[in-house]
């Protein structure tokens, strides 16, 4: 039985009309169908808050609103082993933990500046070595699912699915090059 | 009843049956068909109709829920077809899964198929060149296998006629190691592949990069618009089959081209279980069909057949087709039926960066892939400690990189923003492996598979030979791409199992005589000689060309023999 029907269960038991602590509530499942990872409502908002601080809302959508963290969530799920797996949701936590540390809160609950600097740190590599190996996994899929979206593909770096052409000399600027 | 039982044969008899609808069945059925012959056309997979039933073709990369990885589950539950370039997500439909056709590895053999009409020509790598008599030569000269019982002149007239009706873009080179043929224009190699073109002449005299000779219409002419075929787009996603027809597969070209003809009859879902030889006649008289989804058997029958089922299904069919005349499989007089596979090895791959011609990238996408090295190891004499040589891929690229660094709007701006990278080079070796007696197939004694055949047992290693080609490989383009200036060089050996370069040949090979060979010079069986086979089966060496090219022409020149031979009544 999963987590999702046991709290119902509890509520049909206790008749329904109850207030439920939100500590139960955070048990609430993540709102994608997920084979492999149980991640909670409580983790899936972790999740939404921070692929939105790696990739914020400026004058084109950021990262919550274009669900990066479900497609995360996704690839993790179906195409990642169990090692990477547990990597990621034990860092997951880890992750939380390093927040409450560093700001004194839970990452959901700071504000963006707050928010900014505790990945500013892992960014750099300050971090445990779990926290990391979350990070690395988060960011790499968030970096995927955002340049493979329909929003940077036809518009911002646009992908043509019917090139019709090949150029072998095709002349650069230098400025373009790195 | 008995009137309706001759009915009933006769509804099931054809001039000719076709086994297989790849890339040599395609022509196969193509010339028979326009010749007139009443054809049927034997596929053991779905139907897969050109534009029709390529579901991901139009498909956006956002539009595949793993972005085009292969979720985990697959990949552990079909360990083999995974280690395959092309399985991705947009064409996982279009290959085998190993669960579902299981198969018996003596030794690890990667064994890639495609069950479904078109077999592989939906999924090849599309690369086309013409061998030489440096490579029919090549069992002669160097003493392995038998001799071919044909040579350059033989198959000349035959490489020209598929190339002109496939298409295939190249230059000609003038290369005596790799014939020029009747080519649509070449992809041109690009600043880089150019470059190194010119340091390898430089440097060596006899080792050329020439623009990689591949099945697509650079520029199509009214024999590829007359089959509904229209300019390569540059898409580079042929796997998935191409809307446009501008790469050439069964689907696009040679099997709605039969079926114009009426004389084509195509039934998917047909598993050959074997040929069925008629003792008294001393002939072939059809083959015996089981239904892949209802398991029931049908016979049908032709006054002659292609087994064209790709290389080791051939082998199977012809292992499974026994009788008190072949016990040990349908014209096996020799013994040599399912032995001397080979392979192309393609274990070392090559990699560098060159920072030079930067005012040069590429844009749009080369759907030949860039250039070709032809073999230079032994090719006039023997030079080396190991047998025969390698050719090898060789391409150029730039891309356009972002740094992933950042984080915020720095990351965003970082990511939408990309440069051009340096240069990659990149290159890989396609070597000649010598047929061996214990290289080979055979039935399994004890397991079947889900319509009751006995499986396919496989025992194809490397040999010393392999090894010391694979050691030449890297030294030499490590020395290629040093002299060249490129830098960061790393070399790689991957060790891969056979298989996995989908180029098996042999097994059922040609050769001037019956006792050691399955074949003769028209691919027809010596000793049942209603029969032919001109798939990879028919390869006696294999040496470095891509061999799709090299079927097409010998299934098409099979079958003005075979046609040739009916009309004067020699196959009846």
């Amino acid at each position: 039985m999963d987590r999702r029907s046991v709290v119902k269960g509890l509520l049909i038991f206790a008749g329904g009309a109850v207030m439920l602590p939100s500590c139960v509530l955070d048990e609430s499942k993540a709102s994608i169908p997920l084979d492999n990872l149980d991640v909670s409502e409580g983790q899936e908002q972790l999740l939404a808050q921070l692929v939105e601080t790696i990739i914020p809302a400026t004058d084109t959508p950021g990262g919550k609103a274009m669900g990066l963290h479900l497609f995360t969530l996704k690839m993790v799920d179906d195409c990642h082993g169990k090692e990477d797996r547990e990597v990621f949701m034990k860092g997951m936590d880890a992750f939380d933990e390093l927040a409450k540390k560093q700001a004194g809160d839970s990452f959901t609950k700071l504000s963006p500046a707050e928010q900014r600097d505790v990945v500013a740190a892992v960014n750099e590599g300050k971090a445990s070595e779990e926290v990391l190996g979350f990070y690395a996994i988060l960011k790499g899929e968030t970096i995927k699912g955002y340049l493979n979206s329909e929003l940077v593909m036809t518009k911002l770096r646009v992908y043509e699915l019917v090139p019709g052409r090949y150029d072998a000399y095709y002349p650069v600027n230098k400025e373009q090059i790195s | 009843m008995a009137n309706l039982n001759i009915d009933s044969v006769k509804q099931r008899t054809y001039d000719a049956i076709v086994i297989g609808s790849g890339i040599s069945g395609g022509w196969a059925a193509k010339e028979l068909t326009e010749k007139g012959l009443k054809t049927l056309v034997l596929e053991r997979g779905r139907e897969v109709k050109h534009n029709r039933d390529y579901p991901t073709t139009n498909m956006m990369p956002y539009e595949f829920d793993h972005r085009g990885e292969v979720p985990l589950e697959i990949r552990e539950k079909e360990p083999v077809v995974s280690r395959c370039y092309a399985f991705r997500e947009d064409a996982m439909h279009f290959f085998v899964k190993d669960s579902e056709h299981p198969y018996v590895q003596e030794k690890p053999f990667d064994w890639i198929r495609g069950y479904q009409v078109g077999g592989k020509s939906l999924l090849w790598a599309r690369q086309t060149q013409r061998w030489s008599d440096l490579d029919f030569d090549g069992p002669a000269r160097d003493g392995f296998a038998v001799d071919w019982p044909i040579r350059y002149k033989d198959l000349a007239p035959w490489y020209s006629y598929v190339e002109k009706f496939a298409g295939i873009s190249g230059n000609n080179d003038g290369l005596a190691e790799l014939p020029d043929g009747d080519f649509l224009p070449a992809y041109p190699l690009n600043s880089v592949e150019d470059y190194f073109k010119q340091k390898l002449k430089a440097n060596y005299g006899n080792r050329h990069v020439i623009s990689a000779r591949c099945a697509h219409l650079s520029k199509p002419n009214q024999v590829h618009l007359d089959q509904g075929r229209g300019q390569c787009q540059n898409r580079t996603l042929c796997q998935r089959g191409c809307p446009f027809g501008g790469y050439f597969s069964s689907n696009s070209s040679t099997l709605p081209w039969a079926e114009r003809t009426g004389n084509m009859t195509l039934l998917p879902f047909s598993v050959v279980e074997s040929v069925i030889y008629d003792e008294k006649a001393g002939k072939a008289t059809g083959v015996r069909v089981i239904d892949a989804n209802t398991k029931e058997a049908t016979e049908y029958y032709a006054k002659v057949i292609f087994v064209n089922a790709a290389a080791l299904n051939t082998n199977h069919i012809l292992l499974n087709s026994t009788s008190s005349r072949f016990p040990n499989g349908l014209g096996n007089d020799s013994g040599v039926l399912g032995k001397y596979v080979a392979f192309h090895n393609y274990r070392a791959r090559i990699s560098a960066e060159y920072d030079g011609l930067l005012e040069y990238a590429t844009d749009g996408r080369n759907p030949a892939g860039g250039g070709y090295i032809p073999r230079f190891r032994n090719l006039h004499k023997q030079e080396t400690d190991f047998l025969r040589g390698y050719a090898a891929g060789f391409s150029a690229n730039r891309y356009k990189g972002e740094d992933r660094s950042g984080f915020g709007e720095d990351l965003k701006r970082q990511l939408l923003n990309p440069s051009w990278s340096n240069w990659k080079v990149g290159s890989h070796m396609m070597g000649e492996t010598i047929p061996k007696e214990e290289n080979y197939v055979s039935l399994s004694a004890d397991k079947k598979d889900a319509w009751g055949i006995p499986q396919l047992n496989i025992s194809v290693g490397y040999d010393d030979n392999d090894e010391k080609m694979v050691k030449d490989y890297i030294e030499q383009m490590t020395e290629m791409f040093t002299k060249a200036g490129f830098t960061n060089i790393r070399a790689n050996d991957s060790k891969q199992a056979p298989g996995l370069d989908i180029h098996e040949m042999g097994g059922v090979r040609m050769g001037h005589d019956p006792k050691t060979s399955m074949l003769n010079k028209y691919n027809q069986l010596h000793a049942c000689q209603n029969v032919f086979v001109t798939d990879g089966a028919c390869m006696t060496s294999t040496s470095t060309q891509n061999p799709s090219l090299t079927y097409m022409a010998l299934a098409a020149r099979a079958v003005d023999y075979a046609v040739s031979e009916l009309k004067k009544g020699n196959l009846s």
